[in-house]
């Protein structure tokens, strides 16, 4: 099918890319502590980007019978589309070696993840019983197949599985706590560690703790870092270079960041949710070093972005069949410290330390302004995790609260997209109802 | 897709299921973009797809799809005998009668029928206005217009072909003055043909005013005031802090909110009436059947003060034993319909402006959204600015103005309700579990409501 959307993209004298992703994902959810619903998604499309007479076009479509709008299509918006200044990449010699399935998650049955779903219900409820447990497994298994005029052919398969728990409970108001567990390398999950979690969080949050208004040191669960690094992404993507948006802009060398912050955004770590050998328009994958020892290195681009600015492609294409690539990040990597979290907490008299936020992203993200309400967060007195706290918020800027940061945790957790360890910083403004 | 109902029927031939059924989609939608002067995007795209749904003692199986053909038949058994194997519950989703009917729009309103070129000229004829508005620095400016035809089957034997549209565009401006930026956006969108978005200039015109009269507002100091909030604002208070404690799917796993939720609590002076309305003619929330059949209706969630309804899907209306409400809703073919709003909006009353500010001594006018979040019964919304109100006149331009509160102790504290209601549709919509933007429609007149906490930077 790609190759016939390209013949006829060809034949209306336009160079070509097509683009196809076809797919097949499982879900099974327990709301509350019982079943709640299967659900599968078969999703299949194609994405047609051409070249014609020097200009851009793009059209997509799920249909397999409407290949004839879709380049006539492309070929329409070609004409008000922006000017061209890259060219489709043509074969590779080879490409970088990465994992991005194991067969025992593609050939795992619906029934065992209702199974591990039950098991990890009844693992928390033993520990905790008066919770509501809420538990979602996520299989995606996909391939996704590039061609183009110059001659590129790329095909490759990616599948994943993923884990989320969130218990309920009600304790002076509603308390959530939140877990996950990326499970593509093809194991089975971690009943008794991730009930543990629940159960740890679950006993502090029975006792109210209380923090005045004021600065304090605060320490921030891997959990809850990516609302720190979020605006970061936002400031390295070449998209944000191009619009002229971007606080980076003219900063490459410069040292931004603490020296203990090492970031680099890597599709090449084997069973990451993002992970890919080639990018979303058949260029090689790499690791992207964005801050080495907090100095910035660059940012990520595509082939369109990097023609924009006089760069080259960093393998950073990110898209899906309906919409043309864009800069993006894959999986983002926090490289760890050698701070341990039971020294940090000894070492703190009056404090706060963060498992969750929300409302990240309300704030101005470009300028790396963050302001987020604490919803799991304990207060750490004299060494000890005393309590929950509620009603509190964080506001900051990220560039200016990494530049400083007392501790990095020596041990990286896997959320999925980010790969992180906690971060300490020595004085931070929280503002609560206290 | 003329008729499609003999192939609907084949496929859930097989399914013994309690309940089941079948919605295929096909849409055809063109977005186009403006950053500052350069195109940043023009896009077409055709989709067709589709979900099975089966219902069987209290257990729910879906299964969406892209290929419509007749492997469908041993997907709808597959998702059916999945659904029939898991733990029975004592759980019903009553019953719709069988029903055959079509719904389609004027041909006048198709926006296939539109050159590409018509609509990439409007936009660019918007954006242009804001570009050469003297301290404008930049702006963005989306097109958008979407062509929808469902068909749904049931086991029940209701089956419904439905045609629905969607234009819209935004535009945002914004100024500069050394290192204060300030920006302004507006929107407009219906269930309307193109011919609907054209005209708009003093809209647009206003877009790039309010951005340079923002440069010189000055930031809110915190505290609390009597404000008068705009239609707009209003109809955003009605919509994310009320309506969503309306949502029935929601309530039922809150035993807390129930209760306050409770039908004949009163929360507000008598004149208060919120209403969610999908039969509003034009309005972007607007539709003849929900995702699974319902009939969309009128349904009043406060009047005179009081609760007065929820809105339901049929699992919910069942689980509270109330009556479905036509609030079942999609945002695409890849989901199964959840409860979800359609025009919400608060019902005017006698008071004009002039009114309201001649009662607030000191206070603020806050106009607009910025968007904003909740958490159950509580809320923050950033507004676009506001103006002072000094013995009953406005004066100063301010900005940064965000307001937060309880819904229900601000209910009680609506003082004055205005005779000017405006609904507002435009690009976007509203978001819930993963599904989004859902075109919806809210609105509100002009309202007082005394002592409000205002927070600034």
């Amino acid at each position: 099918m790609e190759e016939q959307i390209l013949e006829l993209a060809e034949a209306r004298g336009a160079k070509a890319e097509v683009y196809s992703s076809d797919e097949n994902r499982l879900t099974v959810e327990f709301r509350a502590n019982e079943f709640h619903s299967q659900e599968s998604r078969l999703a299949r499309g194609y994405g047609l980007r051409v070249v014609k007479n020097g200009r851009v076009g793009f059209s997509s479509t799920s249909d397999p019978d409407k290949v004839g709008e879709l380049v006539q299509a492309a070929v329409d918006t070609s004409e008000f589309g922006k000017r061209c200044g890259f060219e489709f990449p043509g074969p590779a010699s080879s490409l970088p070696a990465v994992k991005t399935f194991d067969n025992r998650v593609i050939m795992l049955p619906a029934i065992k993840m209702i199974e591990w779903a039950r098991e990890l219900v009844d693992a928390v409820r033993a520990r905790v019983p008066a919770i509501k447990v809420d538990v979602s497994l996520t299989r995606r298994y996909g391939e996704r197949a590039i061609v183009n005029s110059a001659g590129l052919r790329r095909r490759f398969s990616r599948a994943t599985l993923e884990l989320s728990a969130t218990g309920l409970l009600v304790s002076d108001g509603l308390v959530w706590m939140s877990e996950y567990e990326n499970l593509s390398a093809g194991g089975p999950p971690s009943i008794g560690l991730l009930a543990d979690r629940i159960e740890q969080k679950a006993v502090l949050a029975r006792t109210r703790a209380r923090l005045a208004t004021g600065t304090y040191p605060v320490v921030f669960m891997p959990t809850a870092v990516p609302d720190l690094l979020y605006p970061l992404v936002t400031g390295v993507n070449g998209k944000q270079l191009e619009k002229g948006a971007s606080p980076l802009i003219g900063k490459v060398g410069e040292k931004l960041l603490d020296e203990k912050i090492v970031l680099a955004d890597n599709a090449l770590r084997d069973f990451g949710i993002a992970s890919a050998p080639s990018d979303g328009e058949g260029v090689p994958r790499r690791r992207n070093v964005l801050f080495d020892r907090g100095v910035f290195t660059g940012f990520l681009f595509d082939l369109a972005t990097a023609a924009a600015c006089g760069a080259r492609t960093t393998g950073s294409a990110a898209r899906d069949y309906s919409s043309p690539p864009r800069p993006g990040m894959s999986n983002l990597e926090l490289a760890p410290g050698d701070a341990r979290l039971e020294d940090v907490l000894t070492g703190i008299k009056q404090g706060l330390l963060v498992h969750d936020c929300i409302g990240g992203g309300q704030s101005n993200v470009l300028a790396g302004d963050v302001a987020v309400n604490v919803s799991s967060g304990f207060h750490v007195g004299n060494g000890k995790l005393t309590g929950r706290v509620k009603d509190t918020m964080i506001a900051g800027n990220v560039y200016k609260m990494l530049a400083n940061v007392a501790a990095v945790g020596d041990v990286v957790r896997d959320l999925g997209r980010f790969h992180v360890p906690f971060l300490m910083f020595e004085c931070l403004k929280v503002a609560t109802r206290e | 897709m003329d008729n499609l109902k003999p192939f609907l029927t084949q496929v859930l031939a097989g399914v013994a299921s309690q309940y089941a059924d079948i919605r295929v989609e096909e849409s055809d939608e063109t977005d186009i973009v403006y950053r500052g002067q350069e195109l940043d995007q023009v896009e077409r795209s055709f989709e067709r797809g589709g979900c099975i749904r089966v219902f069987h003692q209290g257990n729910w199986g879906t299964a969406s799809f892209n290929q419509v053909d007749e492997k469908l038949e041993g997907l709808a058994r597959d998702v059916a005998s999945a659904v029939e194997a898991m733990p029975a519950k004592p759980e019903t989703l009553g019953s719709l009668p069988a029903l055959t009917d079509s719904v389609t729009i004027p041909e006048a309103d198709d926006p296939r029928k539109v050159p590409l070129e018509d609509k990439h000229a409007l936009i660019k004829h918007y954006n242009d206005i804001l570009l050469k508005t003297p301290g404008v620095t930049t702006t963005m400016s989306a097109y958008e217009d979407k062509f929808r035809r469902s068909s749904f089957l049931s086991s029940e034997g209701r089956f419904i072909t439905q045609d629905s549209v969607y234009t819209g565009f935004v535009c945002r401006a914004v100024a500069r003055d050394g290192t204060n930026v300030q920006d302004y956006h507006d929107t407009f969108g219906k269930t309307a043909g193109f011919s609907s978005l054209l005209n708009r200039e003093v809209m647009v015109e206003r877009i790039a005013k309010v951005a340079l009269d923002l440069l010189k507002a000055e930031p809110v100091t915190a505290g609390r005031y009597d404000v008068i909030i705009d239609q707009e604002l209003a109809g955003v208070f009605a919509h994310e802090a009320f309506g969503h404690l309306s949502e029935a799917d929601f309530l039922a796993a809150n035993e807390r909110l129930r209760e306050l939720m409770k039908v004949g609590n009163k929360y507000g002076v008598d004149e208060l009436s919120i209403v969610d309305d999908g039969t509003m003619p034009g309005e972007r929330g607007s539709f003849r059947y929900d995702d699974e059949g319902s009939a969309a209706e009128r349904t009043e969630l406060i009047k005179e003060g009081r609760i007065a309804g929820h809105l339901h899907d049929r699992q919910s209306a069942q689980r509270m034993s109330e009556r479905p409400t036509g609030n079942a809703r999609a945002v695409s073919y890849r989901f199964a319909p959840i409860v979800r709003m359609r025009n919400t909006f608060i019902e005017p009353r006698g008071y004009n402006i002039e009114d309201m500010l001649d009662s607030v001594e000191n206070g603020l006018y806050v106009c607009g959204s910025r968007g904003g979040m909740t958490e159950l019964e509580s809320f923050t919304f950033s507004s676009q600015y506001a103006r002072l109100i000094e013995h009953g006149r406005q004066t100063k331009l301010m900005r940064d103005v965000i307001l937060s509160g309880n819904v229900f102790e601000t209910l009680k504290n609506i003082k004055m309700i205005g005779d000017d209601l405006v609904m507002f549709g435009g690009l976007g919509g509203c978001g819930k579990n993963g599904q989004a933007p859902l075109p919806v429609g809210l609105g509100a007149p002009h309202l007082l409501i005394r002592n409000v906490v205002i927070g600034g930077k």
